[in-house]
């Protein structure tokens, strides 16, 4: 039976349409040129610029101090969240379920201008602080999405077994459930800390003076910097998340 | 045509990267007939039908169909239909729906599909299912439904890939009768791929026995059970016993007398081309044995031999023994025609006679000692039960 | 046993439950509030209560930009679709090795910065990109025609960045569907397009309907796109409320537009929320990825 080679196709197009913005991209951080329309030859000036911009360093410090607060807390809060949808089949549950599934589709200007009118409302100044709430609100829901994930193919007779073998609630949390859950956990917060570190519009709405984060620098370099410099910055953070998600991947693989 | 082939294959072969699943297959079926490819799983039985139905193109040769031919001709223009072994009923449209949808592919009138399709409503009496969805049917109706959605297409050959072996032992036997009824009915070719004997015996006219993508043998039920020509075939149809032995003479061409080590001289049937000194396998069959304790009194075509029984399996309809004579565990089948519990049984370690015409034992063309794994023997340890010796039970 | 159950299915729903619902949903509900209220000439909100801001969103500029904002999402999700089927159904053929590579291809941009993905078409479309002089070396463009700072570049780049929801979903569903389904619409006369349109196609309609949702929920919500490689005749309701909240800082008025796009996400949500999947959950997370 012949078959069809539209679909072979389509999947070559969509990953040339991937990748050719972000080859350009990666590419063009080395150019000498300071203008992105000539080729000027290799160069790594633009990496060794970056050294000395110290407003950079600055907000890449802010975004560190944040995406690994708000990962570690996520972490906690989303894997206890997946356990007990994976566990409970109750009416609790389902109303739960809607709560950790709306943020995912709820378009991110929307829980951004919520929280800071929230936040207005209490009074609370705006810092690092709400965007680390901020952060951790969005990325319950994509840890508790993640180790439900992998509690899908989780055989649950393994508990039984260990509470057979005289296991109480405590040994087997500890010595049977989270161990095999590890991978995981650890994917679902390297997801938690990339989105951490990478999200602009909820941060743009909760940030307050001195609170820059690197994409809110990236946008008002974007908006008024030299691209060149952005080029860099782009490729270095792009390696560094290609590899989280190398990493992570294979940590879900490793656990199949 | 109307004794003669209706279905050939000419040579057809078929690889997956290195691996033969079908290597040079000539096979011819006629019309009306019901005929089975038996073999285990992985044996080029499927992938023989995926050429018939279109879904494989084969590497080598041609498939004709009514002196026509259609290898390279793609499914939808085959006037053949398979019955899948997961039946491939489309969950998304009812019972109804899923019998027209051949039809309203064709483009019918409304009405003569709606006709149709009561009619194989009928046939397969789902007349009050009809609006249900698939997932709502049971095992055996989904296959009634499949078997009626194929056949509103009129094919010439319908094609069963296992069609019975999603369903429980007693849904099995009960649509084996059915499959049979249909048959009859609507006399059109059946070509039905199986991996059970039982299934492919009880049904066919006519077996092609497949094993590492070539026929074995191809013949009626009784044919391939009674004169199996290797001891694939000997061993995978039934159970049986091999032996290897030389040709000692040649009695008148009928018989000849053959020596295996460990057993007084062997008589038996002859009907192949054979000279004195020829190395023999020899395969008998677990129920053509006779076991007893005395020593029997036989007439001169029989065989006899003394054992020592190592086990004994009580299986209601008949006992199985294993005995041992010289290098060889036999399995020895009895049928308890009489009432048991009044003779003294025959027990573990106790030493018999057993015996058999030199009718039954039948000397194999082809013989592969990998071929003994499929016949079934106790473990001699406990710990073996998993490796070899429960193949083909 | 039956209470200890109960008290640690409470024990673990409590920490996201409370939290979720401290910011998540009274901040949505805080939001619908202040869109009543009467803004102070400080940049704050007024006491009292009042439906003026509801009234003047009347104004005829709101209107052109909320029929963009639906044309845009609409053509971005069908756009989307169209590109993710095929996609979901190579993807759900192949062997499972190769399969989890391409899959990884595809999910690991989206986990890269959504920023530096807009930035990198900035520059790709840029008026001494290569992409536009290859355009007007074949005449295909004028020198002085912009690729970048109208509503097309923002649809590319919405498709750009929305395709990934359509893939994932579609091809979770083309991934559990039985194939052979296709053999048995062949098998009975369908020609190979008749089993892709009548057999593939409701076969997966769980997860085109979730794909469909996935891109054209946060398509409405779109802000940071047109607001990097759109112009003035591409904003999008996001832009506006955007430009309330920094721009004029008329609180109520982001309110009572974030109301609207709330209610115009909700509705589609409540869909997928209610519509079963596997073990009753819509079905979306296949590929485990954003």
């Amino acid at each position: 039976m012949k078959r069809s080679r539209v679909p072979l196709v389509a999947t070559v197009a969509m990953l040339v349409f991937f990748y050719l913005p972000i080859m350009v991209l990666v590419i063009n951080s080395f150019n000498a040129s300071r203008f992105g329309s000539t080729w000027e030859g290799w160069s790594l000036r633009w990496y060794l610029r970056l050294l000395h911009e110290r407003e950079i360093w600055y907000a890449l410090k802010n975004s560190l101090i944040i995406a690994f607060g708000a990962s570690f807390v996520s972490v906690l809060i989303g894997t206890a969240a997946a356990f007990a949808l994976h566990r409970y089949a109750s009416r609790l549950q389902k109303t739960h379920y809607a709560m950790i599934f709306a943020p995912l589709v709820m378009p991110e200007i929307l829980m951004g201008i919520g929280l800071l009118l929230f936040f207005v409302a209490l009074g609370v100044n705006l810092g690092l602080f709400t965007i680390f709430l901020a952060h951790v609100t969005f990325c319950i829901s994509y840890v508790a999405m993640v180790v439900l994930g992998r509690l899908q193919d989780f055989d649950f007779s393994i508990i039984e077994a260990a509470q057979d073998l005289g296991a109480n609630w405590w040994t087997v949390t500890w010595r049977v459930l989270v161990p095999l859950l590890m991978p995981g956990i650890v994917a679902g917060g390297l997801l938690a800390f990339t989105l951490s570190i990478d999200d602009f519009v909820i941060t743009f709405f909760v940030a307050g003076p001195g609170s820059t984060t690197l994409p809110i620098r990236i946008y008002s370099m974007i908006k008024h910097g030299s691209p060149p410099l952005i080029n860099a910055l782009s490729t270095i953070l792009l390696v560094v998340t290609f590899t989280a998600v190398w990493f992570s991947q294979r940590l879900m693989e490793d656990a199949k | 045509m109307a004794n003669g082939e209706f279905l050939e294959f000419e040579d057809v072969s078929k690889y997956f990267g290195r691996i033969r699943a079908v290597d040079g297959v000539s096979l011819s079926v006629r019309k009306g007939e019901f005929f089975s490819l038996l073999g285990p799983s992985g044996c080029g039985k499927t992938t023989l039908l995926r050429i018939l139905a279109g879904f494989e193109r084969p590497d080598t040769g041609r498939v004709l169909l009514n002196g026509r031919d259609i290898t390279a001709l793609p499914p939808h223009e085959r006037k053949v239909n398979t019955i899948f072994q997961s039946y491939a009923l489309f969950p998304h449209l009812t019972v109804r729906e899923n019998i027209a949808f051949g039809l309203r592919i064709e483009k019918r009138p409304k009405k003569e599909i709606a006709e149709e399709v009561e009619r194989m409503l009928v046939l397969i009496q789902m007349e009050d299912q009809a609006e249900k969805y698939p997932d709502k049917i049971s095992g055996g109706q989904k296959q009634r439904v499949a078997i009626a959605r194929a056949l509103i297409k009129k094919p010439q050959v319908l094609l069963l890939d296992e069609p019975l072996a999603a369903l429980d032992l007693k849904l099995r036997q009960r649509m084996l009768m059915e499959l049979d009824l249909i048959h009859d009915e609507v006399g059109i070719t059946f070509l039905y791929v199986t991996h059970d004997q039982g299934e492919a015996m009880s049904l066919s006219d006519r077996i092609a026995v497949m094993n590492g993508g070539i026929i074995e043998q191809v013949g009626t039920p009784g044919e391939i059970y009674e004169a199996p020509r290797s001891s694939f075939v000997a061993a995978f149809i039934g159970d049986t016993n091999f032996f290897e032995g030389r040709v000692a003479e040649v009695v008148g061409g009928e018989y000849s007398r053959l020596v295996i080590d460990g057993f007084p001289e062997v008589l038996c049937f002859n009907d192949k081309h054979i000279s004195v000194g020829n190395p023999v396998y020899l395969s008998i069959r677990p129920e053509k044995f006779h076991i007893s304790r005395e020593k029997p009194e036989t007439g001169n075509r029989h065989n006899v031999v003394q054992a020592r029984v190592e086990d004994v399996i009580y299986q209601g309809l008949m006992t199985r023994y294993w005995v041992r004579s010289g290098e060889y565990r036999i399995s020895v089948a009895r049928q308890h025609s009489r009432f048991l519990l009044d003779e003294t049984p025959i027990r573990w370690d106790e030493d018999v006679w057993i015996s058999w015409h030199a009718d039954d034992g039948y000397m194999l063309e082809r013989y592969s000692e990998s071929d003994e794994k499929l016949v079934s023997l106790p473990p001699e340890n406990i710990g073996e039960v998993n490796g070899e010796g429960n193949g083909a039970a | 046993m039956k209470n200890r159950r109960s008290v640690l299915e409470i024990l673990v729903t409590l920490p996201s439950a409370l939290w979720l619902a401290i910011f998540f949903l009274v901040p949505t509900v805080v939001v619908m509030a202040i869109a009543f209220k009467p803004t102070n000439p400080y940049g704050g909100v007024g006491t009292g209560w009042t439906v003026a801001t509801w009234l003047s969103l009347g104004n005829p500029s709101y209107p052109a930009i909320l029929w963009r904002t639906l044309w845009l999402s609409l053509l971005t999700t069908a756009a989307s679709i169209v590109f993710a089927v095929p996609v979901g159904y190579y993807l759900a053929r192949i062997r499972k090795r190769w399969r989890q590579f391409l899959l990884l291809l595809i999910i690991v941009p989206f986990w890269t910065s959504f920023l530096i993905r807009i930035f990198a078409w900035k520059v790709l479309l840029h008026p001494d990109g290569f992409i536009k002089k290859g355009l007007v070396f074949l005449h295909l463009a004028g020198d002085g025609a912009s690729l970048l700072y109208n509503p097309w570049a923002v649809l590319l780049v919405m498709i750009y960045s929305y395709v990934p929801f359509a893939v994932l979903p579609i091809y979770a569903a083309a991934e559990r569907f039985d194939f052979q389904l296709i053999e048995a619409a062949r098998d009975l006369g369908a020609k190979q397009w008749q089993s892709f349109l009548k057999v593939f196609l409701p076969g997966i309609r769980r997860g085109l309907l979730t794909a469909v949702l996935m891109v054209f929920i946060p398509a409405l919500g779109s802000y940071l796109i047109p607001d990097l490689v759109g112009g003035p005749d591409s904003e999008m309701i996001g832009n506006k409320i955007a430009q309330r909240v920094f721009v004029d800082r008329n609180l109520p008025h982001a309110s009572a537009l974030s109301s609207l796009l709330t209610l115009a996400v909700l509705l589609p949500m409540t869909v997928v929320l209610f519509l079963p999947g596997r073990r009753g959950r819509p079905d979306l997370m296949a590929g485990e990825g954003k």
